[in-house]
């Protein structure tokens, strides 16, 4: 096994030492952390514990980089 | 007509920025009024919003199309339109929850993007096994250890093992293992099981700190293992 495949077996199994909100407030919160995210604002700092939360749950991240794609996609 | 919440001004901002909000609110209010008007108002309202779900569920299914190389473009289609079915029915049950804190279409994408995304992690997983008893497990049996593997980490590993098996109900070794070591989405494992993507979440969340605490008290070093080598 690779240290790349345990590394990620082992963020898998531990998931993010910091804070984090649920998959329910990530969801309700996603539009508003995309687009400051977009605004170059500080989004971790106005919605605390949605960045560590994507970094634990890999469909949230997904939804996540979506979003980020498209809302970004519209601005284009 | 229901208040809407709008996002504030802040004092400093530049000229550009708040005519840029003024402008999202203003559509935002728009939709909410269109959307909660009668008649003819509502009905393009709605065909402009499904519209605008439509094309948000092909975004999401031409990024997975990857994922299901065995779906025909007009199988792969029909989840889009699926997809922005049910989004546009969870948008309109949710309508009073638009808070105005983004732009509207930024928060309808959002429903649509869920819905593709539950819809084609399910189709990927159609058929597939996943073994939910515990005894099945064994963490890292099937990926031997490269030789120069560290000792370290084998020890590492090894504490892991037994912080799963012994610090863990069965329930959260279940949902930890499928989710972090199958790679069992979240959303398949929440139909197999009868349960939600948030319930789910917060046994894995639960089991992760106990596995943490439990390997804390033994005094085993993780961050380093945890770094990008």
């Amino acid at each position: 096994m690779e240290r790349r495949d345990t590394t990620r077996i082992l963020r898998g199994l531990l998931g993010p030492a910091a804070p984090e909100v649920g998959c329910d407030t990530c969801f309700d919160e996603l539009d508003r952390f995309v687009e400051l995210e977009l605004a170059g604002e500080d989004a971790d700092a106005a919605i605390p514990g949605l960045r560590a939360h994507l970094s634990g749950c890999p469909a949230c991240r997904e939804e996540h980089e979506s979003l980020l794609a498209l809302a970004a996609d519209e601005r284009r | 007509m229901s208040t809407v919440t709008l996002r504030g001004v802040e004092a400093g901002a530049s000229e550009a920025a708040v005519t840029a909000r003024q402008l999202q609110d203003e559509e935002s209010r728009a939709w909410l009024r269109d959307l909660r008007a009668d008649g003819a108002v509502r009905d393009d309202a709605l065909a402009r919003l499904h519209e605008l779900l439509v094309r948000a569920a092909r975004f999401e299914v031409a990024r997975r199309r990857v994922t299901l190389p065995h779906l025909r473009g007009d199988e792969l289609d029909d989840i889009a339109l699926e997809a922005a079915d049910d989004a546009l029915m969870s948008v309109l049950r949710r309508l009073d929850d638009f808070r105005g804190l983004s732009r509207f279409s930024t928060w309808a994408y959002k429903f649509a993007l869920l819905e593709a995304a539950v819809k084609l992690r399910k189709r990927a997983w159609q058929g597939r096994e996943i073994p939910l008893e515990p005894e099945a497990w064994n963490l890292f049996a099937s990926a031997r250890l490269a030789p120069d593997t560290e000792a370290e980490l084998a020890e590492l590993l090894g504490a892991v093992e037994r912080g799963i098996a012994e610090a863990l109900t069965p329930h959260q070794r279940r949902v930890l293992v499928a989710l972090a070591v199958d790679g069992v989405p979240i959303d398949v494992l929440a139909d197999r099981l009868g349960s939600t993507r948030g319930a789910l979440y917060k046994t894995l969340h639960d089991a992760r700190r106990k596995l943490r605490a439990q390997l804390a008290e033994r005094g085993t070093e993780l961050e380093e293992w945890l770094e990008e080598s």
